[in-house]
């Protein structure tokens, strides 16, 4: 049974239609409105692209502003370069696999610290109101802030730069797990009490399913601050990892650098988010079909 | 309202005309700089000895970070600086940029420091060993920004002795310069490659020695005279206003000259303002810092084949890069 047999019972189906008819008007439907918005995206992308491309070569910014097809040309580069001739220390995977290691290691540290709190402080009254204040009074401070105090603290090195993401994610993680149990509908555990889950049941048959969407927005926010982080740790405390790149590249007045630097974050983020939080909302969400409280 | 506005305008205009056929009293320019930093300092000397209004300047400061020598070419590029002082890599690496691009070189370095000031520390229980025995130890050394110019020297050294940065087993960490010291004590450098002050401090703490500096020689005997500090302009405004690009360069030798005039109690009262030091560590500092500038053709020349050469080699800058895209020199009065 696909999405959409599940969605539509027979009281959707509107008189003169037969279900079957119905059906496929509607997966018509649904495929022009796919369609339709990748055109749409797509024109956008190319308008950005040729804005850009016009402004560099109008107001002769070549060296400030890249063309796109230069920087496009220099990812293809960047990324089949050799370490031999690369002038940014390890090869470009190296460092990507670098900053990678380091903005995973904040967040799932953070995650797994910030989300079992969260639940906890979402269910039991007594301790949000012990511990809430007081993270609320941290969380208004940038991550960026942190750096000083996380090299003081952890050296310059690799443990700065995962503290930095760690105190930058935390914060997202905890807060919506936090509101997702606080905001669990009385009636779902109430219903979920009629059918006798109690204690542990309760909280992995309702509690936990009630809050995923909560949480899983909080992963999807977590993880991009994560790579901003990352990339912003790295400026300050490390010898690799592609926030040493894009500042390598600026001390070499190097925008087109710069620009693929930014690109290949965007790329990796992007990756990442779809591989990990969408690996989670499909094994989650998507299974339980889990709705909102 | 509307009459006495338009009775200003001719007012207004009249004495602009007034101001412009006094320019040379006048001439306004915009000079940025490292600061705090003790390799601009000679800046505050002319500042505080008046060598700038003595040869008709007016200048506005526009001071950067310590450790953003970057952001020295940024301002002359944009045109919200005329000149800074500075460092002098990030100029040969601009002007490649340019150059690689078919355009003409955008900045140039008009005049120099007459010493290099590069200071190679390590901590203390590093002293007695060679730099090849140095060579295969995990040593992590501080560094204002990746590509400081006291790292280019260093490689630029390497490479006379057939070796590269990848020959060892060195991490090279981007910290800034008030930082090195903390870390050093705190055992999260083992050494840094900086200016005299921070090597000052250094010593004072007794947390390390100097291992390497070019001042010493160590570096190789053309390399003492290396311009550590670099004075660049914008090209086109040099082009534009020769007259008072010369009156510039001209204020920082007189600043220079006043320096080697003036008891040593006054030039550590001013370094130690500029710098932001206690004067006892100024007074340190004294005898291992030079901040005059009077960079000679052969300096230059010596710049050029020894950093330009290691950064060719390295592919920071361009091999069509030459000497004249980098350096003008014809804006200095020759010493008498």
């Amino acid at each position: 049974m696909n999405t959409i047999e599940r969605i539509v019972t027979p009281f959707d189906v509107p008189p003169g239609y037969s279900r079957e008819d119905f059906l496929r008007r509607m997966q018509l439907r649904n495929r022009r409105v796919r369609l339709r918005r990748l055109w749409r995206g797509a024109a956008g992308i190319l308008a950005i692209l040729l804005v850009w491309q016009a402004a560099s070569r109008i107001l002769g910014l070549e060296l400030l502003l890249p063309e796109p097809l230069t920087v496009l040309r220099n990812v293809v580069t960047t990324l089949t370069v050799s370490d031999s001739h690369w002038l940014y220390g390890p090869n470009i995977y190296v460092h990507l696999w670098h900053s990678f290691l380091r903005a995973m290691a904040g967040f799932v540290s953070a995650a797994l610290v910030a989300i079992p709190l969260g639940l906890a402080l979402g269910r039991i009254t007594t301790l949000r109101e012990f511990v809430m204040p007081g993270i609320q009074g941290v969380y208004p401070i940038p991550g960026i802030a942190w750096i000083p105090l996380a090299i003081l603290w952890f050296g310059l090195g690799d443990a700065a730069v995962v503290f930095v993401v760690f105190a930058t994610v935390f914060f997202p993680l905890l807060f919506s797990a936090e509101a997702g149990a606080r905001l669990i509908s009385p009636t779902v555990l109430d219903a979920g009490r009629c059918f006798g889950a109690r204690g542990v049941t309760l909280f992995f048959r309702v509690v936990l399913p009630a809050t995923i969407p909560y949480i899983i927005t909080g992963l999807r926010i977590s993880l991009g601050g994560a790579w901003r982080m990352i990339v912003a740790g790295e400026m300050l405390a490390s010898q690799d990892g592609i926030g040493y790149l894009l500042m390598e590249s600026r001390f070499q007045f190097r925008a087109v650098d710069l620009m693929t630097a930014m690109i290949l974050v965007a790329i990796v983020g992007y990756a990442t988010e779809k591989l990990i939080v969408g690996t989670i909302e499909k094994r989650t969400i998507e299974k339980w079909e889990v709705q909102p409280s | 309202m509307k009459r006495r506005s338009v009775l200003a305008i001719p007012a207004a205009a009249a004495l602009s005309g007034l101001g412009g056929a006094r320019s040379h009293a006048t001439d306004r320019i915009r000079v940025g700089m490292l600061k705090p930093n003790i390799v601009t300092v000679i800046y505050w000397i002319a500042v505080k000895t008046d060598t700038f209004a003595k040869n008709g300047l007016d200048v506005v400061e526009k001071p950067f970070p310590s450790g953003q020598t970057s952001v020295g070419v940024e301002q002359v590029l944009r045109g919200d600086t005329d000149f800074c002082l500075g460092a002098t890599g990030e100029v040969a690496h601009v002007d490649s940029r340019y150059v690689e691009a078919g355009k003409p070189s955008p900045v140039a370095l008009l005049e120099g420091g007459v010493v290099g000031g590069t200071f190679f520390c390590l901590r203390d229980d590093l002293r007695g060993k060679s730099l090849d025995e140095l060579r295969g130890m995990k040593l992590r050394i501080g560094l204002s920004n990746p590509s400081s110019y006291h790292l280019i020297l260093f490689r630029a050294f390497l490479r006379s002795r057939g070796q590269t940065t990848d020959d060892f087993q060195w991490r090279f960490l981007t910290i800034g310069g008030p930082e090195m010291l903390p870390a050093m004590v705190s055992h999260q450098l083992d050494g840094f490659m900086h200016d005299a002050l921070t090597a000052t401090l250094a010593l004072r703490a007794k947390a390390g020695f100097v291992f390497m500096s070019n001042d010493r020689g160590d570096m190789g005997p053309e390399a003492k005279s290396l311009p550590g500090t670099g004075v660049y302009g914008s090209r086109p405004f040099m082009e534009a206003h020769p007259d008072v690009t010369k009156r510039f360069a001209q204020s920082l030798r007189d600043a220079s000259d006043a320096f080697s005039a003036a008891p040593r109690a006054d030039m550590v009262a001013m370094m130690a303002e500029w710098s932001r030091q206690d004067p006892a560590v100024i007074d340190d500092l004294y005898d291992r810092f030079d901040p005059r500038v009077g960079m000679t053709p052969q300096a230059a020349q010596a710049w050029w084949s020894i950093l330009g050469s290691a950064m060719v080699a390295r592919g920071e800058i361009s091999p069509k890069l030459t000497f004249t895209d980098v350096f003008d020199l014809n804006y200095l009065r020759p010493r008498s």
